[in-house]
This record gives structure tokens, sequence and C-alpha cells, in this order.
């Protein structure tokens, strides 16, 4: 019996995590909350699992920001048709995306507007926030 | 800790590394080679360790059991870890502060302790318990601890995603 309990407990833990698994989206970022953010681009990293774009923001109060927006690997990027050299720094984006939960200078971006005029959906596939259609 | 702040920074600054941080599939490919390896060790080990509690293949010999299964689990390790150091590798400055994966390594360790202490122990006298209906409390322990860490091992693993 005692055995049972001790084995049924990581079972229990691990019923909750497929729901946190298959909505990434949902377990950092709030769709309630959508902002729009534009600044020039001070930081790139073009990684997995995710790439991120640093951005100097002017707050209503003037003061700058340094925001951080995650979006899709490299793969999911690429397969949009945005490359690595695409936007340098200094470049300015458009970003349409959704605060983080935990209050953080970091939003998740599903919208980007590159210096070119393009946009390009930037949710990673699969997370299941606003826009996904899972098609990479 | 600078040093290992620094080893971090020099590692994740490698070609190779920044290859596969940049990589189109190479990334998902390893990361997939990585899961089938941590399945081939956390199974094989699993097996084990409910054989000695009792609960499956009860009518093969411990022995025979661990002997067939302890090069599966090794071969798998290797390949577990090869894939492991190439990810952290990628993204080890981003790792080196998230608690999960601290977490993680930790429990990696205790799963190995846990391990080494149960041959060097109670398995030496294997001959002497194997064939009796219920395997010393030592035994047991040992058991379900490394099921336990094994199961924690997954769970701290699969959130290194969600915490910065």
């Amino acid at each position: 019996m005692k055995l049972a309990h001790l084995m049924a407990l990581p079972l229990a833990l691990l019923t909750v995590a497929p729901a946190l698994a298959h909505h990434s989206f949902s377990a950092e970022f709030d769709g309630k909350k959508p902002v729009r953010l534009v600044g020039k681009i001070s930081k790139i990293e073009w990684t997995n699992p995710h790439s991120y774009f640093y951005l100097e923001v002017a707050g209503r109060d003037g003061k700058t920001a340094t925001w951080a927006c995650e979006s899709g690997g490299p793969g999911a990027l690429s397969r949009r048709g945005w490359k690595k050299g695409d936007v340098k720094i200094g470049d300015t984006l458009i970003v349409d995306g959704y605060l983080a939960k935990d209050g953080a200078h970091l939003i998740d971006a599903r919208r980007l507007k590159l210096p070119d005029g393009r946009q390009i959906y930037g949710g990673t596939p699969g997370d299941g926030g606003p826009g996904d259609n899972a098609n990479g | 800790m600078n040093l290992l702040v620094d080893f971090c920074q020099w590692l994740n600054d490698l070609p190779p590394s920044q290859t596969l941080a940049e990589s189109e599939w190479a990334f998902p490919i390893v990361e997939s080679v990585h899961v089938l390896a941590l399945g081939l060790v956390a199974g094989t080990v699993a097996l084990v360790d409910l054989r000695v509690l009792g609960l499956a293949l009860g009518d093969i010999r411990l022995t025979a059991v661990a002997r067939r299964l302890l090069p599966l689990t090794w071969g798998g390790f290797a390949v577990m870890a090869l894939t492991g150091g190439a990810l952290f590798a990628s993204e080890a400055v981003k790792l080196s502060h998230n608690p999960l994966f601290l977490l993680k390594l930790v429990l990696l360790l205790l799963a190995g302790l846990n391990a080494w202490v149960f041959h060097a122990t109670v398995y030496r006298r294997v001959a002497v318990w194997e064939q009796a209906p219920v395997a010393p409390a030592q035994a047991r322990v040992a058991a379900i601890t490394s099921l336990a860490t094994w199961t924690a091992i997954i769970i701290a693993g699969r959130f290194i995603a969600y915490v910065h």
C-alpha cells in the first residue's frame, strides 16, 4: 500500500505536466494582455529552442527599457521566409505580442514587422497561443 | 563560481555550440535522440528496480535481468550524456542559472550515487538473497529511491523549458 502511494505521486504530477507542455504559450504568457512594442534592436539571439530579439523601447514615462521578444526557433522562422541576416542590430522592429505573466520585460512575439515591411508570424509552432496553427 | 560562469560562456561560444544553437534541424534531432536514450536508460533501470521489488520479471533471476539490461543502460547513458552535453553547450549560459536544470544535475548525481551504493553493498551479496521471496529492505529502498529519482529527473528536465 505504501509503495502504491509512492508510485501514485509521480503519476499524479505527470498528469498535470501535459496540460502545460502542450500549451507553452499559456504557461508563461497572458493572452489577455496584448502589447505592441516599437524599438531598435540591441541584441539578437537566433537560437534554439526560441529566438530572442531585444528591443530598446521608450516607455510612456520617457524612460527607455530593454524588452525581450521571444519567438520561434531558427527552423520555424526560416520556414516562414525569415533568414538570420534579415535584421541587424539598430534596425527598428514593430512587434505585436503578449506580456509575460510574471511581469518581466518579456513578451511572446506573435507578429513582427521587419524593416523591409514584411510581417512575419513569430509564434512557436504548436504552443497553443493566439494565431497558432501549428504549421511550423 | 566565476570560473564556472567563464567556462559556460567559453563553451557556449565554441563554433560547434553556436552551429547547434542556430541550426534548423540539428537541434530538434539531437533533442529527440537525447529523449530516446533517456527512455532506454530510465526504462532498463526501472525494470531492474521493479524486479528487485518483485513487481516484474519475477520468473527470471535478478542477476540474469541485471546482466542483460546493464549493457543497454550504459549504452543509453553514453548517448544520453553525449547529446545532453551538446545541448547544454548550445545554451550553457542560460542553463547555468536555470534552477530546474541545476536540480536535474543534482538528481542525476543522486541517481548515480544510489546505484553505486546499491552495487557496492547489498548487491554484492545478491547470491544469498536473490532466491528469497522478498529482497532485503536496503535493496528495496534503493529500488524505490531509483524509481523516484528518475521520475523526478524527467519532470525537472521537462520543466527547464518553463522557467527563466
